[in-house]
């Protein structure tokens, strides 16, 4: 394995917890499979839809996601909204993913001032 | 649109009944969406756009793969461990077995070696499938119905240091190869009784060829014990598969030693002493072959050995299954 495939492994494993945080954030309005795909995109956070459909459907039945076909369009569409137990687990989340922003960015912005440790 | 109806299909067939028609429905408004948003950058619906999307979304395999989850295995890794113990103390006993079998058919009959060895070859390319499929059935449908899974890992939910079992005296251990040899064993015999409890007998050879064999049991009656023989060796192999589990001497493991033995001397009691289960010529055959003669004193001691075989077969089986028991209760209740 070269250098380029283990950033790529490892990356790949950074994004897939990631990814799941992301598509929680936009749910409290009601969004359908290749809307959120473009909202993402648009923010930054590229998804392929062939791991979005699957997550979203992983979250339903998770209970994290309530859904609910739209069959006044053209075609029909699933749309997807955070449930009470979404929302509840979104802001936890969310206060994990502060921890660990803060954490890390201590590690890696600070890493050559306390060589010795504290012991 | 032929190639997204084929996308489509190919990727829900992929999947359970139940979900396929939810899915479908979805994955076409993706492919239209991914359609039109292509469209809309200034062009027309293609066909080298529409394989352009279908690339996007990779095989039909690995996005079958992504909707079912995590689960597409067989044997997770909860039970892949005993699952390989299993299988190769399996394979290994059905090795042997085989081996076994070729080996004793061609000392009796080396004339016709060609023919063991076609024989040895057809029974191996059909009995190591066939051991392989049962184990693995079994373990699947642990793995299905996942009763082991879910305890263990609510076992390890509640772990605590506290719960470290002591290490066990070594004299109370249960080395893994004994148990092991065991169930080879009984498989060996289960082989034997199963498909050639003829030769279960004295070989009769003239001028050093083979002749015949003068059974010890009585043919005619013996596929009626033949079923409960076999349940026998399965509860056998059932209890040392306990011991291999356990790897050390517990109450718990005398108690169900002592009850498989039990029921396994009552069978063997019964099946023995019954007039029917030994061969009723067996004297006339050993005549017949010119190994012992009327009214000579080997005849005599001959006939002695035969009438007393079966209560000395009742005492050995006694005494060993109670060693058996006695040796657990000493070894648990050792400091």
């Amino acid at each position: 394995m070269n250098e380029q495939e283990h950033i790529d492994k490892l990356m790949l494993e950074l994004r897939r917890g990631t990814i799941t945080i992301g598509v929680l954030s936009q749910l409290s309005s009601p969004q359908y499979g290749y809307s959120l795909v473009t909202l993402l995109d648009e923010k930054g956070i590229h998804v392929e839809p062939g791991t979005l459909y699957p997550l979203l459907r992983r979250l339903e039945k998770q209970g994290l996601l309530d859904s609910s076909w739209d069959t006044n369009e053209a075609r029909p569409r699933k749309y997807y909204v955070l449930s009470e137990t979404g929302k509840s687990v979104y802001e936890q989340l969310c206060v994990e993913w502060q921890s660990i922003v803060s954490s890390l960015n201590d590690l890696i912005l600070n890493k050559g001032d306390d060589v010795n440790g504290d012991g | 649109m032929e190639m997204v109806n084929r996308y489509v299909y190919a990727v829900t067939q992929r999947l359970p009944q139940s979900q396929r028609e939810d899915i479908a429905i979805e994955l076409r408004g993706l492919i239209e969406d991914m359609l039109e948003e292509r469209v809309g950058d200034g062009g027309n619906n293609t066909d080298k756009m529409v394989e352009e999307v279908l690339m996007e979304l990779g095989s039909p395999r690995t996005m079958a793969h992504k909707y079912r989850g995590s689960k597409s295995y067989l044997i997770g890794p909860e039970l892949y461990e005993s699952f390989i113990l299993v299988l190769k103390i399996v394979l290994i006993s059905v090795g042997i077995t085989l081996v076994g079998a070729f080996a004793i058919k061609t000392v009796i009959n080396p004339v016709e070696i060609l023919d063991h060895f076609i024989e040895f070859i057809v029974s191996t390319v059909t009995a190591i499938p066939q051991a392989l499929g049962w184990v693995t059935l079994g373990f699947a449908l642990g793995e299905y119905y996942g009763g082991f899974k879910a305890g263990d890992l609510k076992l390890d939910k509640n772990w605590m240091p506290s719960m470290l079992p002591p290490i066990p005296h070594p004299k109370k251990t249960i080395k893994r190869s004994e148990p092991i040899i065991a169930i080879v064993f009984y498989v060996i015999l289960m082989g034997m009784f199963g498909f050639s409890s003829n030769y279960f007998g004295i070989f009769r050879f003239s001028d050093g060829e083979f002749v015949g064999v003068i059974p010890f049991l009585n043919e005619a009656k013996f596929p009626e014990y033949m079923p409960f023989l076999l349940l026998l060796l399965a509860l056998f192999i059932v209890k040392e598969c306990l011991k291999l589990i356990s790897g050390k001497w517990t109450m718990k493991l005398v108690v169900c030693t002592t009850v498989v033995n039990l029921v396994a001397l009552m069978v063997v009691y019964f099946m023995i002493t019954s007039q029917s289960f030994w061969n009723p010529h067996f004297m006339e055959g050993l005549m017949n072959a010119g190994i012992v003669e009327q009214g000579t004193e080997g005849y005599e001691i001959m006939e002695t050995i035969w009438k007393n075989v079966t209560g000395a077969t009742v005492i050995i089986f006694i005494v060993a299954l109670l060693w058996d028991i006695v040796d657990g209760m000493i070894k648990v209740r050792k400091k």
